[in-house]
């Protein structure tokens, strides 16, 4: 290993070795030594407006600032002299002219920080404290630090009305210091360009164009521009007045198969907040709206049930977990195989399906249980699964040459992948986007079709055939003349290059040719030349096929061997079971459509939210949601990721795993003891060695569906369109999606 | 209005450099920028529409609606400033029930301000159309203003 380059720098007298290209900021900062700073942040570039953080620096002239100062040898710095605390006072008093100040300077402040027992709302309307940030302000910290204790400039308030109209965040320009952190995340970080400044002097304020809202501006509701806010301007909704979070922990997003890492922060077992992590390496502290803003709703929802319930003649009763558990092994015992239906959902943990499918086979003896996607896709899965487990890591994007989107957008979702795109085009990749209406990524792209999906398969062809038969495509050709694309160009680039990508949205599963694209893709992959990522929006799907949670799949058989692959098979009567025919039992985790619920003796339902089924469950089982409870998801990457908890489960709501062995338990001793985690690891650890350590990507084995074609039937996915969890739409419980959702149907 | 706009695009090339003088030409050609200006703009230099209307808001030389029939322009220079310029703005705002920037509904008169008209010993100053108005109050403006149609 070489040694790593320094440079030796003095910063107030201390000898320091730094990286080279640090700022002096920087450097001071990875020595804990403190400069004030405003504008400036980790993760974005620097910007050098705010000129708080002046320093002196021998042989330079004047007082430069720390951020956009790079450190260079022999460089000797002062950070705190008499002449820069004068300065420092007098720019935060300029800074401050235009920012209220009641909470900075008030000569109850004392008192009221130690006494003050009311929540911040009151403050709010009885007009001391207007502002949502108090407590983790970062003015606050500043002027304390700097020893400011008033100021003598009047304050000149911008009557600016609180902009409250849009989903998820408020906005209160009175409060903004015009840092320019939020215009730099959104532009620099996110590449969504939703923000910029307006006008100038004292009328400058921050937003989109013209008076839109961030809705029809095209922002994406990450959030970004509201954690980087270091006032009161930007604030969370549902948080605000919270005041400042007691603890946070960190857990894995289970909303989408990314599986981005979130900072969750709590008050009192509330979820408050629910930050990115810029330095994850997976996602980059790339999340979307369903990670940043929908959690708080979703885990703390009015609806969400709080103990075990029975149906009765009179209605739902309450009842404890004791009897529930009895009620549901008296109505299990005895059952045959195949008058048993178990229906899962495939954003379930690991831990939940090992022990689901254990139950199934061990105690009853069944191979009948079926993730949801399985009955939705039927025939088309096999290829769908196959696709998926040739889904390259996400990095993979960002050296790529040629990317060619089909059915993709990353507005409200999968974000990670859509940022990743958006810096490849700007870096100079050729980007081809292929969706029936305009996408986030068009602006950026070298050609996008917007074309009718009747259309999708012509323009795949003439991208991905190469066979110079594309004059048979007609519908294409007239798209390509109609879009001014220019094929040459096109094909230039096209032959070029030798990675090139496919991205395969959501849509594709709503396409009305699904079987057909699908087909398509997968001979094309398999002939190599092209690379796919698959934006899967089934959370857990491969640890679903790995756990076992598959008819006929045992647990680590669909995991590929040294010795080789072995295709496996599902059989055609599973893919398409009769769904008429009568069952004496039916036990659905997650949800299920009416459609697929065949007519039954008695109905389970274990989920932690009402059902979106019309049918009446006989039992409800209570669950705990993601940040309620430990376990691993295998992500969309291949990689396992941990899963932990992060508040107290809701009332009465357990663990799946729990719900389920503590039935078996009942039913056959000695099968089920699980206690924890731990013991269920144990168990999966004879069939998959290393679970849950596995640090490198797991390799699946493809599914062989051959001979069912001709059955296949179509049935519209609901995942293509709207952001799902354990069956339940988010805009069902999360008023913020809501509002997306209509604006995405206008 | 997309054919004539292209025809300006031929004219630049497509950089993002490009901006400020596309902007300039489009205001030149239409009077303003409208929104379907600012949207074939930001596809052809694949900057967001945000982005371009934070810049041209930045420069007093855009408007962003049609211009009216008749075009107020309110001195807000030093010396009318002074003697009540911001007064005269304030009441037409209330009177046109605009903001300054903007074009009444019945595209009767738009509004704006300026810096120095030149004709400081005059003021307050108020320019509508071609004609420059001194030493105005309020209520010379109110009738003044009923003799434009
Ligand atoms: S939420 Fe995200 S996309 Fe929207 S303005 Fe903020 S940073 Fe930009
Ligand atoms: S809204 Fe917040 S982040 Fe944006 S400029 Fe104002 S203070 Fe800075
Ligand atoms: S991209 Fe997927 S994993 Fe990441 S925050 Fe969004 S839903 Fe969660
Ligand atoms: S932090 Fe350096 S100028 Fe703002
Ligand atoms: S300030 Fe108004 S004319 Fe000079």
């Amino acid at each position: 290993m070489t040694k790593e380059k320094t440079v030796s720098i003095t910063i107030d007298n201390k000898k320091l070795h730094v990286k080279p290209g640090l700022t002096i900021l920087q450097a001071a900062k990875a020595n804990n030594i403190y400069i004030p700073s405003l504008c400036a942040f980790e993760h974005l570039p620097s910007y050098g407006a705010c000129r708080l953080c002046i320093v002196e620096v021998d042989g330079i002239r004047g007082f430069p600032t720390s951020c956009t100062t790079p450190v260079e040898d022999g460089m000797v710095i002062r950070t705190e002299t008499q002449e820069l605390r004068n300065l420092r006072q007098e720019v935060l008093k300029l800074l401050l002219s235009e920012h209220p100040a009641s909470c900075l300077f008030c000569s109850d402040k004392e008192e009221c920080i130690n006494f003050q027992g009311t929540i911040r709302k009151v403050g709010n309307t009885t007009g001391c404290r207007y502002c949502p940030n108090d407590h983790r302000c970062e003015i606050q910290t500043i002027v304390e630090k700097i020893g400011l204790t008033e100021t003598s400039y009047p304050v000149y308030y911008r009557n600016f009305p609180v902009e409250k109209y849009d989903p998820f965040y408020d906005r209160d320009y009175n409060l903004c210091i015009l840092c320019g952190r939020c215009i730099r995340v959104c532009n620099d970080i996110r590449l969504n360009g939703t923000l910029s400044f307006k006008q100038r002097g004292q009328k400058t304020t921050i937003g989109p164009a013209f008076d839109r809202t961030h809705l029809e501006a095209g922002c994406e509701f990450c959030g970004a521009c509201v954690n980087v806010c270091p006032t009161g301007a930007l604030s969370v909704k549902t948080g605000k007045w919270y005041g400042k979070q007691d603890k946070e922990g960190e857990t894995t997003c289970n909303f989408c198969s990314i599986g981005c890492k979130l900072i969750l922060q709590t008050k009192n077992e509330s979820i408050v907040d629910s930050l990115p992590d810029y330095d994850s390496p997976l996602d980059k502290g790339l999340i979307c709206v369903k990670g940043r803003f929908s959690i708080t709703e979703y885990v703390h929802s009015p609806w969400r049930y709080s103990t075990p319930m029975e149906m009765t003649p009179v209605g739902y009763n309450n009842i404890t977990w004791e009897k529930a558990l009895d009620i549901a092994a008296e109505k299990i015992k005895g059952v045959k195989p195949d008058e048993v239906l178990m229906l899962i959902s495939t954003q379930l943990l690991n831990e939940d399906i090992y022990c689901t499918q254990k139950f199934m086979r061990k105690i009853i003896g069944s191979e009948h249980i079926i993730p949801t996607p399985l009955i939705y896709l039927n025939n088309d899965f096999a290829t769908y699964w196959n696709l998926c487990t040739e889904s390259q890591p996400l990095e993979v994007i960002e050296n790529t040459q040629f990317i060619f989107t089909v059915g993709f957008d990353s507005t409200y979702g999968y974000s990670p992948i859509g940022i990743r795109i958006k810096k490849a085009a700007k870096a100079g990749a050729y980007l081809v986007t292929l969706n029936d209406k305009e996408t986030n990524l068009d602006l950026l792209a070298s050609a996008s079709f917007q074309v009718e999906k009747k259309a999708w398969y012509d323009v795949i062809e003439i991208l991905i055939a190469r066979d110079g038969k594309e004059k048979k495509h007609t519908e294409a050709q007239k798209i390509l003349k109609e879009g001014a694309i220019d094929l040459n160009r096109l094909k230039k680039s096209l032959s070029k290059t030798k990675d090139k990508l496919i991205v395969l949205g959501q849509d594709i599963l709503n396409h009305p040719e699904r079987t057909r694209l699908l087909d398509r893709f997968e001979k094309t992959i398999t002939k190599g030349g092209w690379k796919i990522i698959v934006a899967n929006p089934y959370t857990n799907l491969k640890g679903t096929l790995m756990l076992g949670g598959f008819p006929y799949i045992m647990p680590g058989d669909i995991l590929k061997t040294q010795t080789g692959e072995k295709v496996k098979t599902i059989k055609t009567q599973i893919v398409n079971f009769d769904l008429n025919k009568k069952r004496k039992l039916i036990y659905i985790i997650g949800d299920a459509p009416d459609l697929m619920i065949p007519d039954c003796d008695f109905l389970i339902y274990q989920n932690a939210l009402p059902a979106s089924f019309k049918k009446m469950p006989d039992l409800i089982l209570p669950s705990n949601l993601f940040p309620e409870t430990d376990g691993t998801i295998i992500n969309m990457e291949d990689r396992i990721l941990m899963v932990k908890k992060v508040i107290e489960p809701y009332m009465e709501s357990k663990p799946d795993w729990w719900i389920i062995s503590a039935i078996g338990e009942r039913l056959k001793k000695g099968k089920f003891q699980f206690k924890d985690m731990q013991s269920i690891h144990g168990e999966i650890k004879k069939l998959i060695k290393g679970f849950p350590k596995i640090k490198d990507r797991l390799e699946f084995s493809r599914i062989n569906a051959a001979g069912s074609k001709k059955t296949a039937r179509f049935t519209p996915v609901p995942e293509a369109k709207r952001a799902i969890y354990r069956g339940i739409a988010l805009s069902e419980v999360v008023s913020g999606m809501k509002v997306i959702e209509r604006s995405l149907n206008e | 209005m997309s054919d004539t706009i292209d025809l300006i695009f031929e004219k630049y090339e497509r950089a993002q450099d490009q901006l400020i003088p596309i902007l300039q030409e489009v205001q030149r050609q239409y009077g303003y920028v409208s929104p379907e200006a600012v949207k074939k703009i930001s596809r052809y230099l694949k900057i967001t529409e945000n982005q371009i209307y934070g810049v041209s808001s930045f420069y007093a030389q855009f408007r962003f609606s049609a211009p009216g029939r008749h075009s107020i322009r309110v001195c807000l220079g030093t010396a009318c400033h002074v003697r009540g310029g911001a007064t005269l703005l304030e009441m037409l705002e209330r009177e046109l029930d605009i903001k300054c920037g903007d074009t009444t509904s019945d595209k009767r008169f738009d509004l704006d301000r300026v810096a120095c008209l030149g004709c400081c010993a005059l003021s307050p100053v108020v320019q509508i159309d071609k004609d420059i108005y001194s030493r105005m109050t309020v209520t010379k403006l109110a009738e003044l203003l009923k003799s434009y149609e």
